[in-house]
């Protein structure tokens, strides 16, 4: 199908990388490896620049692959959970509290302790806003159970808060 | 440290998980591995004649190969089947050497007791 947009990769990586790379951070919990995700992504990308046809269109297939190569990722390594977060204080030089509060660490720890489809609905919703309609077309899952994770991840999340964050947190 | 109480759980999730910024050198790392991919030769970017040609060259050293090794295996064969060859006429020639031997004693002993 012919299409007037004319990609610029240079400029979808610069609107794009902190997207891709943190989709990749909050599935995994691993720098590293989030970064390698995040070239793979665009590389992908370049290769496939040609059929991309609007910026929506790279940014919805940018969100679909990153989320996806994040969960194989993860099978692959099955990583570590928990611990892994321990790097992510660094946040390149920058500490954790100067970006985000501690609360806000705590439940990235939390979050990286969900079951996977649980993690990726939630890190689509809450990070990229997106509805469950946008998050099951990007997760190529049926909408029900875009929905059914949301919820379930949602509660198991708010439960793992009000058990660990009770320092942080007076009352849900 | 105090915070206020989390009376939303779901706003204050929008609000905590904002994007991390890429780390600083990620764009340059990335076009830099860009530029390299683009500079090795591709398969792809081969001309189909040249990717013909290639495969074929492949093949025919694959079956060079399996020829050689099938050659070789029967050589190894037919060799070690010579060996086992001479080795049985040289045990066959001792044990009619001896029987020679013992013939022409049986023989000795039984002129010697006709005289």
């Amino acid at each position: 199908m012919a299409h007037d947009w004319q990609p610029d990769f240079e400029q979808l990586v610069d609107e794009h990388q902190s997207m891709v790379y943190s989709l990749a951070l909050r599935m995994t919990g691993d720098r590293g490896l989030a970064e390698e995700i995040a070239q793979d992504v665009f590389l992908e990308l370049d290769k496939r620049l040609g059929k991309i046809e609007s910026a929506a269109h790279a940014c919805f297939w940018l969100r679909r692959v990153a989320t996806s190569r994040s969960a194989d990722a993860l099978r692959r390594r099955k990583a570590r959970r928990t611990s892994l977060w321990v790097t992510i204080e660094e946040d390149h030089g920058v500490p954790a509290e100067e970006r985000t509060s501690p609360l806000g660490a705590r439940l990235e720890q939390l979050l990286a302790t969900l079951p996977e489809p649980q993690r990726a609905a939630l890190v689509l919703r809450y990070q990229e806003e997106l509805s469950p309609e946008e998050i099951a077309a990007t997760l190529e899952a049926p909408l029900a159970t875009v929905k059914s994770n949301l919820q379930r991840g949602l509660k198991l999340l708010r439960a793992k808060a009000e058990n660990h964050l009770k320092e942080y947190v007076r009352g849900f | 440290m105090d915070f206020e109480p989390m009376d939303d759980f779901d706003r204050k999730l929008k609000r905590l998980f904002e994007r991390w910024p890429a780390p600083p050198d990620l764009k340059r790392r990335l076009m830099e591995n860009r530029r390299r991919r683009k500079e090795r030769p591709q398969w792809f970017a081969l001309p189909f004649a040249a990717r013909v040609a290639v495969s074929l060259c492949l093949l025919a050293g694959v079956f060079a190969a399996l020829y050689g090794g099938i050659a070789a295996n029967q050589a190894e064969q037919r060799r070690k089947g010579e060996e086992a060859r001479r080795q049985v006429l040289l045990a066959l020639r001792i044990t009619n050497h001896a029987l020679d031997h013992m013939n022409r004693q049986l023989a000795a002993h039984n002129r010697a007791r006709q005289e």
